[in-house]
C-alpha cells in the first residue's frame, strides 16, 4: 500500500464521518426539536388554556411575537433547520388575553437545504484537502474521493427523506386547537433514526473500503477491477432479484415437496406425492393440453402479423396512421380486451351473432360452446397479439438494408423470391423469437381465461395457470398448485434454453 | 456483350430536385466507361436508372438493340456491384455467387460449374464455404465480382466498388478490374467520385456535375484538352493552376503571362498543369517566393505565391534545388497555357493553336 493510498483512505473515511455526523446531528436536532414543540401542545393541553408558563415556540423573533398576539390565528414559524412549525395562539381561562402559543403540527419546509450546515463547510474542506492530495496522488484519492462524495450524497438524501417523516409525523395536518388530543401522536423513534444512520454509516465504511480496494487494485488488475465493477453494477438487479424472484421459486420448490395446509402448524416432507397426484389427475393434462392448442394461436399470428407488416411498410400515405391502428390493442389492457370481446362474443347481443344473423346463419355461443370455446380466445389473444408482432417484423424489415433488395432485383430475383430468398431467411432470428416468446407467454396466458370463461365451459378452455389459480385459491392446496407450478416452470425453462441457443446459433451479420 | 446507349435523360425527383438533367451518353460494346464527378453530381442516379432500380422522367435507355427504360431490373440483363457489396449475409460466399442464376432456374450442375469458373476467375475459390461476415473488406469484393460476372450479363454497372477499401487494397483492385475487363471484353459503366480511378481505369470518361455531362472523351484527352474551366479542374492531381487576367489577341496577360492566340479581348482565366510550369531565374519571367517543397522521389512539388498573390504549384523534375523562402521567376511552358472565357468557364483557346 503506497503513502498515496492511505491518505486516500483515510480521507475517504474523513468525508464519509464528516458527512455522517453532519446529517446525524442534523437529524437529532430536527426530531429533539419536534419533540419540543410536542411537549408545549401536551402542556396547553393539561391545563386546558391555563397555560402556566408562555409556551412560545423557540426562535420566534420580536415580529413574529407582536403578530401572533395581534392576529390570533395560525402562524408559521420557520425553524431555521428546515421545519416549519404552525402554531396557534392560547387564550386565558377567560378568553380574554392571548397568553401563549401551542404548536399545531410541523412541516418540512420545501427547498431546505437537506444537509446541516457545518457538515457543508467541513465537506468543502475536506474537498480542498483532496485536491491537494491529487496533485501528489493518482487516480486513488481521486476515486475514494469520488466514492466518499457520493456516499455524502445518498446520506444527505436519505436523511432528509426520513426529516420529512419526522416532520410530517408529528400530528395531521387537519388537526385543531379545539381538539388537541387528536394531536398527541407518537414520537418519531429516535431509534428507528438512529438505526437509519447506523445503517448508512456502516453501508459507507463499507463502501470506502470497496472503493479503496478497488483503487488499489487499478493498477495492476484490470481484470479483477472490471470483475468487481460489473458485480457492483449488477448488485441492485441481482439483489432485487434473488429477492423477489429466486427466493419466491426456491420457496415453491420447496412447498412442492412438502404437505402445506394452510391450518396445520408443521409441514411433513411427502417426497414426489403431489406430483403423482397431478400425474393421476386428467384435469391437470386436459389443461396441458389445452395451453398446447392454445400455443398455436401463435405462429398463426405470426404470419398474420409479417402479413400487415410487409403491408405496412411501403411508403403510403398515412401508413404511419395505419400502423399506430394495427398496434392498438397490444396497449389496452387485457381485461379491458376481454371484456369488449366478451360482448362481441356474446350468444345473443353479440356483434358476431349478429353478423351471423343477417347472413341468416344460426348463432353460436362462442363461449359457452366447449368446442368453439378455445378458438375463441384463441382468436381474442391473436387480435391482441398482431400489432406488437407486427411491430416486431416492421423494425425487422425495416433493418434489412434496401441494397440487398436492389441487388436481388437486379440478380434476377422476382418479389416472391425476394421474399423467399432474401427477405425471409434474414427475419429468421425475428421470427425464432418471436415464436419462443410467444409460446412462452401463451403458457403465462391467465387474464382472459379468468375473466372471459373461468376454465369452462366443462374444462374446455382450462390452462395450466388456470389451473393453478383454482387449486391454490379455490381448493386451497398450495402444496399441489406449487407441484404444477413447478411443471410449468421445467417446461418453460426447456422453450427458454431452446430460445437461448437459437439465438446464439445466429452468425453475425455482415 | 453489347452498346449502352442514354438519350436525353433526365430524372426530376419527388420535390423538384433534378438529379439527371437531359444526359445522352453512348458506351461502346466492350467499352469502359467512367462517369466522374463530385458527390450530389447525379452520377449513382445514372447509374440506378440504366440498372432500372428508378424510372427516369424522361429519355430512354437502350441496351443493344433493346429499349430498356420501362423494363424491371431483371429483364434488363445487367450485373451491379454495389458500394457496400450487398452480399447476402445469410448465403455462403458460394451461395451468393450462385443466386442470380439459381432465380433464373438453372439446373444445379451449371450453377456449380459457373460458380466455380467466376470464382477460380476471382481467386476465392477457398472461401466459397464462408458467409460474407468471415470475409475480409477485397474478399467482400472479389465476392460480390463474382457475383456480377457469373451470369455473363450485358452490362456491368460498378457503384463506387472500391471506396470501402483501404488504400493499398484499392490499388491492386483497380489493376485487376482493368484486367478483368481485357478478358471479359464486357461493357462496364463505372462511377466513382475519384479523378484517379476514373482516369487510370476507363477507356473513356464523363465529367459530370449538376446532373449534366461537362465533357466525356478519353482520359488524356480531357486532361489535355479540357472544354471548360470546372473539368480543367476536376481532372488532375494536384490540381491544375489558374490566375485571373485579360487576353489581348496574342497575348494572356495577367499575374502570368504568355503567348494565347485568343481572337477575343476579354476577361479570361489562364490555367496551367504544374508540370507546364518553369521554374528559373526572374528575368522575364514573373516572381515569386517558394512556400513548400514536397519530394515525391522522382519528382517534386513545388508550391509557391506569386508577386501578386495567387498561390502556385509545379512539378519538378527529381529534387528540386530551391528551399522555402527562395525567390524564382516562373514561366509558362510555351503552347501549354489554357484560356478559359471567365463569365463562363468556356474554353478559349485550343492548345494547339498557340505559335
Amino acid at each position: 500500500m503506497t503513502r498515496a493510498e492511505i491518505r486516500a483512505a483515510v480521507l475517504a473515511m474523513l468525508l464519509w464521518a464528516v458527512a455522517t455526523v453532519g446529517v446525524g446531528w442534523r437529524t437529532l436536532h430536527s426530531i429533539d426539536h419536534a419533540d419540543r414543540s410536542r411537549e408545549a401542545l401536551f402542556r396547553a393541553h393539561a391545563s386546558q388554556g391555563r397555560v402556566p408558563s408562555p409556551a412560545f415556540p423557540e426562535n420566534l423573533d420580536a415580529r413574529e411575537h407582536a403578530a401572533l398576539r395581534q392576529e390570533e390565528r395560525p402562524l408559521v414559524v420557520h425553524d431555521p433547520h428546515g421545519v416549519e412549525i404552525i402554531t396557534a395562539p392560547v387564550k386565558d381561562t377567560e378568553d380574554w388575553e392571548i397568553i401563549g402559543a401551542v404548536g399545531l403540527y410541523s412541516r418540512w419546509r420545501e427547498r431546505a437545504a437537506p444537509v446541516a450546515a457545518p457538515a457543508m463547510v467541513a465537506l468543502l474542506a475536506a474537498l480542498v484537502l483532496l485536491l491537494g492530495a491529487r496533485s501528489v496522488a493518482s487516480a486513488g484519492p481521486r476515486a475514494a474521493g469520488v466514492g466518499a462524495l457520493a456516499l455524502f450524497g445518498a446520506a444527505a438524501a436519505v436523511t432528509a427523506l426520513q426529516l420529512r417523516f419526522a416532520a410530517v409525523s408529528l400530528a395531521p395536518r387537519e388537526a385543531a386547537p379545539a381538539s388537541l388530543e387528536r394531536l398527541a401522536l407518537p414520537p418519531p423513534s429516535l431509534a428507528f433514526a438512529a438505526l437509519v444512520l447506523a445503517l448508512l454509516a456502516v453501508a459507507g465504511a463499507l463502501a470506502v473500503a470497496a472503493v479503496h480496494w478497488h483503487a488499489r487494485q487499478a493498477g495492476r488488475r484490470a481484470r479483477v477491477r472490471e470483475t468487481i465493477g460489473a458485480w457492483l453494477f449488477i448488485a441492485p438487479s441481482l439483489g432485487h432479484l434473488l429477492l423477489f424472484t429466486i427466493a419466491p421459486v426456491a420457496f415453491l420448490f420447496w412447498i412442492s415437496v412438502h404437505n402445506w395446509d394452510l391450518l396445520a402448524s408443521d409441514h411433513p416432507f411427502v417426497g414426489l406425492a403431489h406430483f403423482r397426484e397431478i400425474a393421476a389427475d386428467p384435469l391437470f393434462w386436459r389443461a396441458l393440453r389445452n395451453g398446447l392448442v392454445y400455443a398455436l394461436y401463435v405462429p398463426v399470428t405470426m404470419v398474420a402479423a409479417l402479413a400487415a407488416a410487409l403491408v405496412l411498410d411501403q411508403p403510403l400515405r398515412g401508413i404511419k396512421v395505419l400502423r399506430v391502428v394495427v398496434f392498438l390493442p397490444y396497449v389496452a389492457s387485457t381485461v379491458a380486451i376481454a371484456l369488449v370481446w366478451q360482448w362481441l362474443l356474446h350468444r345473443d347481443f353479440g356483434l358476431l351473432n349478429a353478423a351471423l344473423t343477417a347472413l341468416h346463419l344460426p348463432r353460436v355461443d362462442w363461449l359457452g360452446n366447449p368446442a368453439t370455446a378455445l378458438p375463441a380466445l384463441m382468436l381474442v389473444s391473436a387480435w391482441g397479439q398482431l400489432g406488437y408482432m407486427m411491430v416486431v417484423y416492421l423494425a425487422g424489415l425495416q433493418a434489412i438494408p434496401a441494397a440487398l433488395l436492389e441487388a436481388a432485383r437486379l440478380d434476377g430475383a422476382d418479389a416472391w423470391q425476394r421474399f423467399r430468398l432474401v427477405v425471409w431467411p434474414m427475419l429468421r432470428p425475428v421470427s425464432t423469437y418471436l415464436l419462443l416468446t410467444g409460446i412462452i407467454w401463451s403458457f403465462h396466458g391467465f387474464t382472459l381465461v379468468y375473466v372471459m370463461t373461468e376454465g369452462g365451459p366443462s374444462h374446455a378452455t382450462d390452462v395450466l395457470v388456470y389451473r393453478i389459480y383454482q387449486t391454490a385459491w379455490e381448493f386451497r392446496r398450495f402444496d399441489v398448485a406449487a407441484a404444477m407450478s413447478v411443471v410449468l416452470c421445467l417446461l418453460l425453462l426447456v422453450l427458454t434454453a431452446l430460445q437461448w441457443r437459437t439465438v446464439k446459433g445466429e452468425p453475425a451479420d455482415a | 456483350m453489347a452498346e449502352l446507349r442514354l438519350s436525353h435523360l433526365s430524372k426530376v425527383f419527388a420535390g423538384g430536385v433534378v438529379g439527371v438533367d437531359d444526359v445522352s451518353l453512348a458506351v461502346g460494346e466492350g467499352a469502359f466507361t467512367a462517369l466522374v464527378g463530385p458527390s450530389g453530381c447525379g452520377k449513382t442516379t445514372i447509374l440506378r436508372l440504366v440498372a432500372g432500380l428508378e424510372e427516369p422522367t424522361d429519355g430512354s435507355v437502350h441496351i443493344g438493340p433493346r429499349d430498356v427504360t420501362w423494363l424491371p431490373p431483371r429483364e434488363r440483363d445487367v450485373a451491379m456491384v454495389f458500394q457496400n457489396y450487398a452480399l447476402y449475409p445469410h448465403l455462403t460466399v458460394r451461395e451468393n455467387i450462385g443466386f442470380p442464376l439459381r432465380v433464373r432456374k438453372i439446373a444445379a450442375p451449371e450453377v456449380a460449374r459457373r460458380v466455380r469458373k467466376a470464382a477460380e476467375l476471382l481467386e476465392i475459390d477457398a472461401l466459397l464455404e464462408r458467409k460474407p461476415a468471415q470475409l475480409s473488406g477485397g474478399q467482400r469484393q472479389r465476392a460480390a465480382l463474382a457475383r456480377a460476372i457469373v451470369r455473363e450479363p450485358a452490362l456491368f454497372l460498378f457503384d463506387e466498388p472500391l471506396s470501402n477499401l483501404d488504400a493499398q487494397v484499392r490499388a491492386q483492385t483497380r489493376a485487376e478490374l482493368v484486367a478483368l475487363h481485357r478478358r471479359l471484353g464486357a461493357t462496364m459503366l463505372y462511377v466513382t467520385h475519384d479523378q484517379v480511378e476514373a482516369m487510370t481505369m476507363a477507356q473513356s470518361v464523363a465529367v459530370m456535375a449538376k446532373g449534366r455531362v461537362l465533357q466525356e472523351g478519353a482520359p488524356m484527352t480531357l486532361y489535355r484538352e479540357p472544354a471548360s474551366l470546372a473539368v480543367a479542374r476536376f481532372i488532375g492531381s494536384p490540381s491544375i493552376n489558374t490566375v485571373t487576367g485579360r487576353t489581348t489577341g496574342t497575348r494572356f496577360e495577367g499575374a502570368l503571362s504568355c503567348d494565347a492566340r485568343v481572337a477575343a479581348h476579354a476577361e479570361a482565366v489562364l490555367a496551367v498543369r504544374p508540370e507546364h510550369l518553369v521554374l528559373g531565374p526572374a528575368i522575364d519571367a514573373s516572381p515569386a517566393i517558394i512556400t513548400l517543397v514536397e519530394p515525391l522521389g522522382p519528382e517534386s512539388l513545388v508550391r509557391l505565391r506569386l508577386r501578386s498573390g495567387e498561390d502556385l504549384v509545379a512539378r519538378v523534375a527529381g529534387e528540386a534545388p530551391w528551399h522555402v523562402g527562395d525567390d524564382v521567376g516562373v514561366r509558362v511552358v510555351p503552347g501549354e497555357g489554357l484560356c478559359f472565357r471567365a463569365s463562363d468557364g468556356a474554353r478559349l483557346s485550343a492548345r494547339r493553336d498557340a505559335p
